[in-house]
């Protein structure tokens, strides 16, 4: 029986852990989470524990035009995080000690920022 | 892979095109809209109405009642083609749905099942409500388990291959902002275009304020109503009514990536792998264009493209709009409509806009102030979604001398 992808992986984020999917077929690493391995088909998946740790591809400033729901947030940053585990993913950028992202820029290492998400479903990075 | 078609007497080609101006029309019916650029199209190709067999709608993005009367076939009625065509549906890939129907038109015409196809399209995203269409597209290509909890938006996409491609081509912020003037400087030659009227400048895109860095507010796309058709046929019906028509000489796509987050380069995407199949399939080259017309929502988009194509060089897209190459008079027209930065978005009509340009062209038919000389060979290149796709069609000018 098919189950949600998104059930395990938002648990990890609420205790604070960026976990990724793994083939236990194949070995790999997979992200997103698929309902099939995406390198052998297999469908024996499985999560392990990300280091968090990973290179900046690239950001953005999210300053104005928020969909619904996100108005509060503004401004709010955004980034294409490849993680040195293999795979990559969207993230949110917590602000520099500064309050903004000014120090930010591509290529930059990051990494996983282990707070807890309360609930939000949303993977956090910060300079590493 | 060499063209299969060329040659044939089913090879699919171009009789004819119609477009009704792009802007805010609140009052101009959807329906209305899709009729009048129809009947155009199918009399530019010296057609009547009754010709037509099959019809095949370029999805609208304004309102799901209306993309319900394009799907469950309204245009057949409005048309009276009710009880004479052979099929009406709806294809969808987002801004790279014309460059899929003339495909799919093209290869129902090479296997005799269509004769005489319609495209057709209209939108009316300039009139709907801002924060809808924001929302909409805040969930339309991305994944609702990884990235809508983030706040992801389009302006933001588009920001995100901005930034990266300005890191890896060391373009700047004035080069970036040239690219949006070039267009405005076609616009101001069409009288579709949305911003046929005003004027612009470097300085005032980067005096407009941020709204994604490194996006200002003139730098994203502004939303338009507008609507476009085309007609397509086999050669040996075109060569019967016309002297001059336009091919298909080749034609290449890569899917490379569904969410923003999976792609492994955002300033390459796959407009590489697509251009190669798509040259291959012509028989020529990126320098024996006369024109191209590339999906433009953003700048970088333009350039990314433009530089895969192999239209310039590699990371100098930015720097050569600055230095005039693409602009009326430069080395390689470019985006001649005014693109969807400055002719206006208007939904998935925005690729359906360069297309119909790119034939306009190729035809001789784009008038005194924006003709480009001797223009046989043009580019075209399409993509949908969050940059998802890159769809290239080489499209040529065949002339033929009539027998009378």
């Amino acid at each position: 029986m098919t189950q949600s992808l998104s059930d395990g992986y938002y648990a990890a984020l609420e205790r604070g852990e960026l976990v990724i999917q793994r083939c236990e077929r194949c070995g790999k690493n997979i992200m997103y989470p698929r309902y099939a391995c995406p390198f052998c088909a297999g469908s024996e998946l499985g999560w392990t524990r990300s280091s968090g740790l990973g290179t900046l591809h690239s950001f953005t400033v999210q300053r104005v035009g928020a969909p619904t729901g996100f108005e509060a947030d503004l401004p709010y940053a955004l980034g294409v995080v490849k993680l040195d585990d293999g795979v990559q993913l969207l993230g949110r950028l917590r602000p520099d000690p500064a309050g903004g992202w000014d120090s930010y820029s591509c290529d930059m290492r990051v990494q996983f920022d282990a707070v807890s998400d309360e609930g939000r479903h949303i993977a956090w990075f910060r300079a590493a | 892979m060499t063209n299969p078609m060329a040659g044939s007497a089913l090879e699919a080609a171009f009789v004819g095109i119609g477009e009704i101006p792009s802007g805010r029309y609140p009052h101009r019916p959807f329906m209305g809209a899709l009729v009048e650029v129809a009947v155009a199209a199918i009399h530019d190709a010296q057609l009547e109405v009754s010709d037509i067999d099959t019809v095949l709608l370029i999805p609208c993005l304004h309102s799901p009642d209306d993309q319900a009367d394009l799907i469950f076939s309204r245009v057949v009625e409005e048309l009276g083609l009710h009880g004479r065509a052979k099929a009406s549906a709806m294809l969808h890939s987002g801004g790279s749905s014309s460059d899929n129907i003339t495909r799919t038109a093209a290869g129902l015409i090479a296997s005799g099942q269509a004769k005489n196809v319609l495209v057709v399209q209209a939108d009316k995203w300039g009139s709907a409500p801002v924060a809808d269409m924001v929302d909409m597209l805040s969930g339309y290509g991305i994944p609702r388990e990884w990235e809508r909890p983030t706040g992801l938006t389009f302006n933001a996409v588009g920001a995100l291959i901005t930034q990266r491609y300005m890191a890896s081509s060391g373009s700047t912020p004035e080069e970036m902002a040239s690219v949006c003037v070039a267009l405005r400087q076609w616009a101001r030659l069409n009288p579709n275009a949305m911003y046929k009227d005003k004027d612009l400048t470097v300085e005032k895109v980067l005096g407009s304020r941020l709204v994604c860095d490194p996006l200002h507010a003139m730098e994203c796309p502004m939303l338009a109503d507008g609507a476009t058709a085309f007609v397509m046929t086999s050669t040996e019906n075109a060569r019967t009514k016309h002297d001059r028509w336009v091919r298909i000489a080749g034609s290449g796509g890569c899917v490379s990536h569904y969410s923003i987050g999976q792609e492994n380069d955002l300033a390459v995407l796959g407009w590489k792998v697509a251009g190669d199949r798509a040259f291959e399939q012509a028989g020529w080259g990126p320098q024996e264009a006369d024109i191209a017309q590339v999906y433009d929502s953003y700048a970088a988009v333009l350039t990314i493209g433009l530089e895969g194509l192999g239209l310039c060089k590699l990371h100098e897209g930015g720097r050569l709009f600055a230095a005039g190459e693409f602009t009326p008079g430069g080395r390689l027209p470019v985006n001649t409509n005014g693109g969807l930065l400055s002719a206006g978005h208007t939904g998935v009509g925005g690729g359906t806009a360069l297309l119909v340009e790119c034939v306009r062209q190729l035809l001789g038919r784009a008038g005194d102030a924006r003709q480009v000389p001797n223009c046989r060979r043009g580019v075209l290149g399409g993509t949908g979604g969050t940059y998802m796709d890159s769809q290239v069609l080489l499209l040529e000018r065949v002339e033929h001398a009539r027998n009378r």
